[in-house]
C-alpha cells in the first residue's frame, strides 16, 4: 500500500516536472518574462459601484478591440494594492496598465517604477495636455514629465436630502441649496435640518475610518490656507492656530448633537439613506448607493466656509500608469495607450459614478452639463487640494492614517483639539525624520 | 455483582455517555464553519444576505463563476507544481544528507551536524527580507523556483531521516558492502526502501506546508498568472466584493485539494505528528 | 512494518572484519551532503548573515546595493519606536489569547475522545480538518462569518437578544476574533498530539487506581496530567513559537487594523520592508524578532533537558 503511495508521489513529481519542462516555454512560472503579445494586463482597485462601472468600460474596450486579450484584476484598496504593484514591478512582471492615485503615483515615480509617457506616444493616441483639467494634469507632472493620465478628480462633496432641506427652508426657489458660506450659516443649517429630520443635521464617517476625517479636516484647513508637510515630507509645517480653529469647529458639530459622534462608514451611509440626517459629507462616489436607495437627494460642492474667493476642497485623482518593464517595446506601449484612450473616451460611464471627469472633451460637453447632480460640483476639480508630497503620503497611506486617526478622536469627542494636534505632530515627526527610502 | 459495584459501574457508564455527548456537540460545532461555507456557496448571491441554513434556490453557479472569472485553476496548478517540487526535493536532499550523517565517518561530521541543527532555530519568516533581495539579484522573482528553493533545505527533515536511519540495523549494509556495493547503491537499494514511513511523513508534511505557505509566496509571486492558491485567494478577495456565494465557492475550491490529500493520507499525517511529538 | 534481516555468513577476508577501521569516507560524504548543504548555505545560512549585515544599513527596496551605513541606528529606532513595541505587544497578546485555550481545549477534547470507544475517526476529522486548510481559506470563511449585518454569529446573537460588536472592525474585538478563528483552525494539531500521548499511558495504571477507589477526576489529576508532561511542554512551546510567527490571519482579515490594533510583529516587518521600502530597518526588526524566538526556544531546550533528567 505504502509502496504504491510513494510511487504515486514520486510519479506525480516526475510527471509534473516533465510536463512543466515541456510547457516551460509557455509556462509563466518558471522564468520571469511577459505575457504573449496581443494581450494586456490591467490592475485596478475598484470594488463596489466603481468596480461595476469599470467592468462596463473594460467590456467597451473589448468590444472595440476584439484582437486584444484584456485581463483585468481587482486588488484590495489601499496599501496592499500599492505594495503588490511595487513588488510586481520589482519582480519584472507588472501589469501593462495600472490604476494609481495621483498622490501615490509620485512615490512610484521616485522609486523608478513607472514608465515615462512620452509626448510623441501620447500624441499618437490623441492624448495631449490641453485636453485635461489643468490642475489635475499639472499635479501629475514630475520634473515636467508625464507619468500618469488622470481619468477623474474625486473631491469631497456635500450630499443633502432635498425633502428635509425643503422642510427646513434651506432650498431656494429653484430647489437648489442656498449657499452655506460661513460657519454660522453652516451650523444654523445643520440645526434646522436636525429639527426637520428628527434625527441629525448631518453625518460624517468617524469610526474605523481615517480617510474621511482627514478629508473633511483638510478641506476646511486648506480653505484657511493651511499646509501640513513641506520639502517632500521632510518637514511638518502644521499651522496650530488654523488647525485648532478647524478642529474646534468640527468638534462643536458632534458635541452639539448636530452630527452623530460614534458612527462608522457604513453607518453614516445608512443614516443618510434612511433619511435620519439632512446632510452627508463624503467623496462623490457614494452617489450610486443613494440612487439605488431611491431617496430624494442632491449633491453640491463642499461648503466654502473659510476660503472666500479661493475655494479649496480635498480631492485626489485616479490616474492610469504604465509600470516599468524589462524590454518594453513600442507595440506594448501602444496597446496600453489604446486602453487608456478608451477609458478616457468612456468618461461618461465613469462620471455616472459621481467622479468629475478630467477629460475636457467630455467635461465641456452638454452631455456632462446635463448630468445632475454630478455637474453641480464640477468646480471642485479646479479647487482640488491634493495630499502633500512625501514618500509616506497619499490616499490610504500612513500619512492619512496618522492624521485621520487623530482627527477622528476630536470628532468623536475623545480628545481635545490641542491633544490631537500634539499626537498628530508627534507621529508625523516620526515619519518626516525617517530617511526616505526612495 | 454487588449493589455498590453496580452503582459504580452505572456512574462510570453515565460519565462516559456524558463525555461522549459533550464531545459530539463540540465536534459538530467545529464542523459548522465549513458547513456554513458550503451552504453559502450553494446559494445564489442574492440569497446570501439572508442568514439562514435553508437554501431556497440551490445552485452550483457560484462555483462556475469562480472557475470562469478567476484564475483559480491556474493557481491550483501552480500550487501543485510547487508543493510537489518541494516535497520531492526535500525528501531527496534531506535523506541523502541524513544518510551521510548517520552512516559515514568523516572529519567534520560534528561541525556539519551542529550547523544543520542551528537551522532548526531559524524561522523562515526572519529571512523574507534577505530572500527578496537575493532572488531579485538572481532574477528569479515571480518564479516557482523562488518559492520552492528555500523550502527544500529543511533541517528538520534531515533530523527525521537521520533518526530513522540510526534506528535501522547495520547488518544489511555491511553484507552489501562486503559484496562490493558503494554508498549510493546501498542508499538506493537498501536504505530508502526501508525508509518508507519517514519518506511518507516528510513528503506529506512538506507538501502540505508548502501548499499552505502564504507570507513568502505572497511577496515573490505578484502576478495572478503564477500565484498559488493561498496567495491568489488573499490577493483578489477585493474583486469578490459582496458576492458572498462566490467568495465561499472560491474558498471551498481552494480547500478541496488539501482535503483530498488529508482523506487519502490521514493515517500517515496523524502518525507523523504523533511520532514526532513523542520523540520530542 | 517489520524488516526482515537476512543474515548470510560473512566470508573471511585478509582485511579483517571490522568496517569501522576503514578510512574516513570524506569524499562520498561530501557527495551525499552537497545537495543539502549547497541549498542550505545558499538559502538559509547565507540570507541570515545577509539580513544581519543589511540591518546595519539604510537599505531600500527600490535602490540597488546596501545604501548608507546606519550602524546601530535601525536597532535604536526599532527599540524606541512605539510601532515596534505595540506590534510586539499585539503578538504577545495574541499568544496569550490563543495558547491556553489551544492547550486546555485540546487536552479536554483528547481526554473525551480517548474514552470514546467508537467514532474516533469522526472526532479526528472534525477537529483536524480545519488544520490542513490554507490560511486564506480559513480567513475568507471567517471574514464572512464575522461580517456585520449578516454574519452567522451576529445573527445567532441577535436571536437571543444580544447586540454583537463589529467583530473585525472594533479595536477591542478584532484581536479576540482573530484568536477565536485561530483556535478553530489549529486546535486539531494539539488534539492529535494529546490523543497520541494519552494512548501511550498504560491502562493498568488507571485500573490499579480505580481499585484503590480513585474517582475519574482524581485519575486525571494524579495520572494523566503528570504523564502528559512532556507532551504538554511540546504543545505549549510549539504553540507559543507559532503564535509569535502569526501573519496570515492579520494580513487577510484585518490588514493589521483597525488602526493597527492587530498588527503583529511580522506584519510590521512586512509593512516596513515592502510598503515603506525600508528594507534595512525591517531587517533589524527581523533580527530582534529572531532573538525573541531564540529565547523562547532556549527556554524549551532547558525545560526538555530538565524533564529528561527527571525521567
Amino acid at each position: 500500500m505504502t509502496l504504491t503511495r510513494r510511487a504515486l508521489l514520486r510519479g506525480t513529481a516526475a510527471a509534473t516536472v516533465g510536463l512543466a519542462g515541456l510547457g516551460a516555454a509557455g509556462c509563466s512560472g518558471l522564468a520571469p518574462g511577459r505575457s504573449a503579445t496581443g494581450s494586456l494586463d490591467y490592475w485596478n482597485l475598484f470594488g463596489g459601484g466603481d468596480g461595476i462601472r469599470m467592468t462596463q468600460m473594460l467590456d467597451g474596450f473589448r468590444a472595440a478591440n476584439p484582437g486584444i486579450a484584456l485581463s483585468a484584476v481587482t486588488l484590495s484598496w489601499g496599501n496592499p494594492y500599492y505594495t503588490k504593484l511595487a513588488l510586481a514591478t520589482l519582480g519584472d512582471k507588472p501589469p501593462d496598465v495600472a490604476v494609481a492615485h495621483l498622490t501615490r503615483m509620485k512615490t512610484l515615480v521616485s522609486s523608478d517604477l513607472l514608465e515615462e509617457l512620452r509626448p510623441a506616444d501620447l500624441a499618437r493616441h490623441g492624448i495631449t495636455a490641453d485636453k485635461f483639467t489643468a490642475r489635475a494634469w499639472q499635479a501629475g507632472l514630475v520634473d515636467g514629465r508625464a507619468y500618469a493620465i488622470p481619468i477623474d478628480t474625486h473631491p469631497f462633496v456635500m450630499f443633502y436630502n432635498t425633502d428635509i432641506c425643503g422642510k427646513a427652508g434651506l432650498l431656494d426657489s429653484s430647489g437648489a441649496l442656498t449657499p452655506l458660506d460661513t460657519p454660522e450659516k453652516f451650523t444654523d443649517a445643520m440645526r434646522r435640518a436636525k429639527e426637520a429630520s428628527g434625527g441629525y443635521g448631518g453625518v460624517v464617517s468617524i469610526n474605523n475610518d481615517t480617510s474621511t476625517p482627514w478629508r473633511i479636516f483638510q478641506s476646511l484647513y486648506s480653505q484657511l490656507g493651511g499646509e501640513t508637510l513641506a520639502d517632500e515630507g521632510r518637514q511638518v509645517v502644521i499651522d496650530d492656530a488654523k488647525a485648532t480653529q478647524v478642529l474646534t469647529f468640527l468638534q462643536s458639530l458632534t458635541s452639539g448633537g448636530l452630527f452623530p459622534a460614534g458612527i462608522d462608514y457604513q453607518g453614516a451611509v445608512a443614516t443618510f439613506a434612511n433619511g435620519q440626517a439632512g446632510f452627508y459629507f463624503e467623496g462623490e462616489w457614494e452617489i450610486s448607493t443613494f440612487q439605488t436607495a431611491k431617496m430624494p437627494f442632491s449633491m453640491t460642492l463642499f461648503p466654502n466656509l473659510y476660503g472666500g474667493s479661493k475655494y479649496a476642497v480635498q480631492a485626489d485623482s485616479h490616474t492610469l500608469v504604465i509600470p516599468r518593464q524589462p524590454d518594453q517595446n513600442q507595440d506594448q506601449i501602444d496597446r496600453s495607450l489604446l486602453l487608456i484612450r478608451s477609458m478616457l473616451d468612456q468618461s461618461k460611464t465613469w462620471a455616472e459614478g459621481g467622479h468629475v471627469p478630467t477629460w475636457l472633451p467630455f467635461r465641456d460637453s452638454p452631455e456632462y452639463q446635463a448630468m445632475t447632480p454630478q455637474s453641480n460640483y464640477a468646480a471642485a476639480a479646479d479647487g482640488a487640494v491634493y495630499d502633500p508630497d512625501g514618500w509616506y503620503s497619499g490616499s490610504g497611506s500612513n500619512f492619512e492614517i496618522v492624521t485621520g486617526s487623530a482627527i477622528a478622536t476630536v470628532l468623536a469627542g475623545q480628545q481635545s483639539p490641542a491633544d490631537a494636534l500634539a499626537q498628530m505632530r508627534r507621529q508625523l515627526r516620526n515619519l518626516s525624520t525617517t530617511a526616505s527610502p526612495i | 455483582m454487588t449493589d455498590l459495584a453496580q452503582r459504580a459501574e452505572f456512574r462510570v457508564k453515565l460519565f462516559n455517555r456524558i463525555c461522549f455527548g459533550v464531545l459530539i456537540a463540540f465536534a459538530l460545532l467545529w464542523l459548522v464553519p465549513l458547513a456554513w461555507a458550503l451552504d453559502t456557496a450553494l446559494k445564489p448571491n442574492a440569497e446570501t444576505t439572508r442568514t439562514t441554513w435553508a437554501i431556497a434556490d440551490p445552485t452550483l453557479d457560484a462555483f462556475g463563476r469562480v472557475l470562469r472569472d478567476t484564475d483559480i485553476l491556474t493557481w491550483l496548478g501552480s500550487s501543485l507544481f510547487i508543493a510537489t517540487l518541494s516535497a520531492a526535493g526535500t525528501v531527496l536532499v534531506a535523506s541523502l544528507a541524513a544518510y551521510a550523517l548517520s552512516r559515514m565517518r568523516f572529519r567534520y561530521r560534528n561541525v556539519v551536524f551542529w550547523i544543520v541543527l542551528a537551522g532548526i532555530m531559524i524561522p523562515g519568516q526572519v529571512l523574507i527580507v534577505p530572500w527578496f533581495r537575493e532572488f531579485d539579484a538572481l532574477g528569479l522573482l515571480n518564479t516557482y523556483w523562488a518559492v520552492s528553493l528555500p523550502q527544500i533545505p529543511t533541517a528538520i527533515a534531515v533530523f527525521i531521516f537521520k533518526q530513522f536511519f540510526d534506528g535501522l540495523p547495520r547488518e544489511l549494509e555491511e553484507v552489501a558492502r562486503v559484496d562490493g556495493a558503494g554508498y549510493l547503491r546501498i542508499y538506493r537499494r537498501i536504505i530508502m526502501p526501508l525508509a518508507r514511513p519517514a519518506v511518507a511523513a516528510v513528503a506529506i508534511f512538506t507538501f502540505v506546508t508548502s501548499w499552505n505557505d502564504l507570507l513568502w509566496p505572497l511577496l515573490v509571486l505578484s502576478n495572478p498568472d503564477n500565484m498559488t492558491v493561498p496567495v491568489g485567494l488573499a490577493t483578489v478577495q477585493g474583486s469578490f466584493g459582496i458576492r458572498y456565494a462566490d467568495t465561499m465557492a472560491g474558498a471551498i475550491l481552494g480547500a478541496i485539494p488539501l482535503v483530498a490529500v488529508f482523506l487519502m493520507f490521514q493515517r500517515h499525517i496523524v502518525e507523523g505528528i504523533a511520532g514526532s511529538g513523542l520523540k520530542g | 512494518m517489520t524488516t526482515e534481516t537476512v543474515v548470510r555468513p560473512r566470508p573471511a577476508t585478509e582485511d579483517g572484519p571490522a568496517p569501522e577501521r576503514r578510512r574516513g569516507s570524506g569524499l562520498p560524504a561530501l557527495g551525499f551532503l552537497a545537495p543539502f548543504l549547497v541549498l542550505y548555505l545558499a538559502f538559509i545560512i547565507g540570507p541570515t548573515l545577509y539580513g544581519l549585515v543589511m540591518s546595519f544599513f539604510d537599505t531600500s527596496l527600490v535602490k540597488p546595493g546596501l545604501s548608507g551605513f546606519a550602524g546601530f541606528g535601525n536597532y535604536t529606532e526599532a527599540l524606541q519606536s512605539s510601532d515596534f513595541w505595540s506590534s510586539l505587544w499585539h503578538t504577545v497578546w495574541f499568544t496569550i489569547l490563543t495558547t491556553p485555550p489551544l492547550i486546555l481545549l485540546a487536552f479536554v477534547f483528547a481526554l473525551l475522545a480517548d474514552r470514546a470507544r467508537q467514532g474516533r475517526w469522526f472526532f479526528r476529522l472534525a477537529f483536524f480538518a480545519p488544520f490542513i486548510l490554507p490560511s486564506a481559506v480559513v480567513a475568507l470563511i471567517w471574514i464572512f462569518i464575522y461580517t456585520p449585518g449578516l454574519g452567522l454569529i451576529e445573527t445567532g446573537l441577535v436571536k437571543i437578544g444580544i447586540t454583537s460588536p463589529n467583530w473585525l472592525g472594533d479595536p477591542n474585538w478584532a484581536m479576540p476574533s482573530l484568536a477565536f478563528t485561530t483556535i478553530w483552525w489549529t486546535l486539531g494539531f494539539n488534539f492529535v498530539l494529546y490523543l497520541a500521548g494519552l494512548q501511550e499511558i498504560p491502562r493498568d495504571l488507571y485500573e490499579a487506581s480505580a481499585m484503590d477507589g480513585a474517582s475519574p477526576w482524581q485519575q486525571i489529576r494524579k495520572i494523566t496530567i503528570p504523564m502528559l508532561g512532556r507532551t504538554t511542554t511540546l504543545v505549549a512551546v510549539l504553540q507559543v513559537i507559532a503564535s509569535l510567527k502569526v501573519f496570515d490571519q492579520m494580513y487577510i482579515m484585518t490588514q493589521g487594523g483597525p488602526n493597527f490594533a492587530t498588527r503583529s510583529i511580522l506584519e510590521y516587518v512586512y509593512d516596513e520592508a515592502f510598503t515603506n521600502f525600508r528594507v534595512g530597518y525591517a531587517a533589524a526588526v527581523s533580527m530582534l524578532f529572531f532573538l525573541v524566538v531564540l529565547m523562547v526556544s532556549a527556554v524549551w531546550f532547558a525545560l526538555v533537558r530538565r524533564q529528561e533528567k527527571e525521567v
